[in-house]
């Protein structure tokens, strides 16, 4: 039998415009509407949205709310001013990465966490574990009746619907509202571009998304949402890192504060620095003819090195990139690789992660 | 619509004959849209001996690989340059200057047992149809 797939409640929008759907992470959403091609560029030179309420929104409230992030989180959530968020992790025991998640600090004791789809269940186990039934600290799982949109792009602070919060900082979030609805809108994405995402209402969904349509920003499905973040050097969870990763060995060692106090997993993680890791998560760029995508070998010196993770064409590039696990003496940029394309071995560079970087 | 005047394989594969032994082939309007922006193509040299059904090449879009079949059995005889570097000519004009390879045929009778651009475009909307359930 097919598991029901969720849908957002933007659900019906997306087949009305035509768009291309598939599962993804038990969603159903829309891989492109137009063109991958067209709504990477959209992101790029203009403004493009995705319907991205496929992400987990959790609530958690009360007055332990920071005191409790601050147990979980790989940085230090309670010093975080109201209206500012950051990006963290959420890591198990050993070191290893359960997720990665934007932590915003909407009231003094109340915070909102927007993580990736996948494994949502235990995620939420993890969290009410952690949470015992102290009455100080509540946890309330906002995705079903919330929706998020993230409008991306250079072009976004013009749009009328966002030039009331286009003095927000990058990272500021505020309650406000939007053609009329009230939201929470905050500056972040993951595009590399400049760009707001809103969390409204489920009810509200369809007026806002209308909206951003009718001011001429581009919907843009995950195609883009994937090529954009590949370009920018940014990890994607259960691809690039996992909880068979430690953050160190992923790049991700400037979200670890291990002097912040005594967050679970910070005891393995002192050890794993101390240590020293064994291989790296690089940035590649072919130099032979063909795509990596995820799960094709990586050859060094002659031999099987580690796997790709993530891999596509970059469009605003030109070029094909990836990211994979290499032994760490393979890590250095300039190194030679080879990639096995379909058992044919192609030429690739090791280069720095951030293959795009806005306005360079 | 499909030309008239071409043929097409279940993997959605065309071939324009030319002349008695000799045709152009590509991949149908159909394929490029469910493949969606078309960014590599891996095609076979000209000399290759290549048979019907059989992989030959490859195809990848921005989201995915694919594989391309043999129309029918023959040499290849050239490869179209200005696709290999330009792939998105297959999206844009998957019929006419999106061709990917021109064959010399070795066994022309082939062409008969492939699906005429009637027999294709009914094909084409009862996947359409299937999908959209």
């Amino acid at each position: 039998m097919m598991p029901v797939l969720k849908k957002t409640p933007l659900n019906k929008a997306h087949h009305e415009l035509g768009a291309r759907m598939i599962e993804f992470a038990g969603w159903q959403l829309p891989v492109w509407y137009t063109s991958i091609l067209e709504e990477h560029r959209a992101v790029r030179s203009g403004a493009g949205m995705f319907d991205v309420s496929d992400m987990g929104r959790v609530c958690i409230a009360g007055r332990k709310a920071a005191a409790f992030l601050d147990k979980l989180l790989s940085r230090r959530a309670g010093k975080l001013q109201i209206g500012s968020s950051q990006l963290c992790l959420l890591c198990l025991e050993d070191g290893g990465i359960l997720d990665d998640l934007f932590v915003y600090r909407v009231e003094t004791d109340r915070f909102l966490i927007v993580w990736n789809a996948a494994n949502v269940e235990q995620k939420l186990g993890w969290l009410r574990r952690w949470a015992g039934s102290d009455p100080d600290i509540v946890i309330q799982d906002r995705s079903a009746d919330t929706v998020m949109l993230a409008v991306q792009g250079p072009a976004v602070t013009q749009l009328r619907s966002l030039k009331g919060v286009s003095h927000l900082p990058r990272f500021g979030n505020t309650q406000t509202r939007l053609d009329d609805v009230e939201v929470l809108v905050a500056r972040t994405g993951y595009t590399g571009e400049d760009g707001f995402e809103v969390i409204a209402d489920s009810a509200d969904a369809l007026h806002l998304w209308r909206s951003f349509m009718e001011q001429g920003v581009k919907p843009c499905g995950l195609g883009a949402r994937d090529s954009l973040r590949l370009e920018a050097g940014m990890l994607l969870y259960g691809q690039d890192m996992d909880r068979n990763a430690n953050p160190f060995e992923a790049g991700l060692g400037w979200l670890v504060e291990l002097d912040h106090g005594d967050f679970i997993g910070r005891s393995a993680l002192v050890e794993i620095r101390r240590r020293g890791v064994k291989r790296r998560l690089v940035g590649f760029q072919m130099t032979g003819q063909g795509i990596a995508r995820s799960g094709y070998r990586i050859f060094g010196r002659g031999q099987e090195v580690g796997k790709v993770t993530s891999g596509g064409y970059a469009p605003t590039l030109d070029a094909n990139i990836g990211l994979g696990y290499v032994p760490i003496e393979l890590a250095t940029t300039g190194t030679d690789i080879e990639i096995m394309i379909r058992d044919k071995p192609v030429a690739a560079k090791v280069v720095s992660r951030q293959f795009y970087r806005k306005g360079a | 619509m499909a030309p008239k005047e071409y043929k097409y394989t279940l993997e959605h594969e065309w071939i324009c004959p030319e002349s008695k032994n000799k045709g152009k082939a590509g991949l149908t309007d159909y394929a490029q849209s469910q493949l969606g922006d078309l960014v590599f193509l891996d095609l076979p040299a000209p000399g290759t001996q290549v048979e019907q059904g059989k992989k030959i090449g490859e195809v990848e879009s921005v989201k995915a690989v694919s594989d391309i079949f043999a129309p029918v059995s023959g040499r290849v005889l050239e490869v179209n340059q200005t696709v290999v570097d330009e792939p998105g000519l297959v999206n844009k004009d998957p019929y006419g200057a999106g061709w990917l390879f021109r064959l010399e045929l070795s066994k022309p009778s082939e062409l008969d047992a492939l699906m005429d651009s009637e027999k294709y475009d009914k094909f084409v909307a009862e996947l359409s149809e299937a999908e959209s359930k």
